[in-house]
């Protein structure tokens, strides 16, 4: 028996809720949770989106300098932001394929903060409604 | 690869995270929570307070790196000298695998 954690962006509670189902696995739950990952150390990564960014953010009235280092706090994972946090029991042999699920949904072209995957080993799962216990609680 | 579940005062969580940063443990997830410990929460007169706000740190790390993030999070949750009621607690979990999304990645 084992967790599956993982951490997606908000905006793809929906589709990894879809990509589960598919999968099928219906049970899970969710929470809302702040995080970040590894700081980004390739700048080139983040590079597109930074330009698109300041090219909304840069006028006459701002500071350039400080408008470049907001827009790439923002970009490189250095503060914390919103995410979903989903966390799945699931039989053993179930576990690659709902990771395959998870991540095929959360997958985007931006390259960083995409979320991640952790896989847990859990001692005993108890269903309260009949009290089964082991295996036969997770589905 | 462990996970490390920390929890401590929320008035301590930015400090405790900044010194984990720059130690070099960047990734973390962070929950709010509400709890109670063996002191069986706050008694004030009649009032009984047991749902203690708490921020839940929540980090992935090497098996080496263990006990460098638990020496950190105790240093700086701490509150005075000696320590006090409600400082919180550090779970250590283990985690068989990992898997960054965005590279598809394996590992930390």
């Amino acid at each position: 028996m084992k967790e599956i954690m993982a951490i997606v962006r908000m905006k793809k509670t929906g589709a990894t809720k879809k990509a589960l189902i598919s999968a099928g696995v219906a049970g899970f739950t969710a929470l809302k949770v702040m995080g970040r990952g590894r700081l980004v150390t390739e700048h080139e990564t983040i590079e597109e989106c930074k330009e698109r960014l300041l090219a909304m953010g840069i006028d006459d009235v701002t500071d350039a300098e400080e408008v470049e280092s907001e827009v790439v706090s923002f970009l490189d994972d250095s503060r914390f932001f919103p995410r979903r946090m989903f966390m799945i029991l699931a039989y053993d042999e179930d576990v690659p394929r709902i990771i395959d699920a998870i991540a095929e949904a959360n997958r985007t072209e931006r390259g960083v903060g995409d979320g991640a995957i952790f896989v847990m080993p859990v001692a005993d799962a108890i269903r309260i409604r009949t009290g089964e216990a082991g295996d036969a609680a997770i589905w | 690869m462990l996970m490390i579940r920390a929890i401590v005062r929320p008035e301590k969580k930015d400090e405790v995270l900044a010194e984990l940063s720059s130690a070099g443990f960047h990734a973390a997830t962070l929950v709010d929570v509400v709890g109670r410990g063996k002191q069986k929460g706050i008694r004030i007169g009649r009032m009984v307070y047991d749902e203690i706000p708490k921020s839940l740190i929540l980090m992935a790390v090497e098996d080496r790196d263990k006990d460098s993030v638990i020496e950190i999070i105790l240093k700086t949750a701490k509150t005075g000298e000696e320590g006090s009621f409600g400082d919180g607690k550090i779970f250590v979990m283990p985690v068989e695998d990992a898997y960054t999304i965005s590279t598809g990645r394996k590992g930390l």
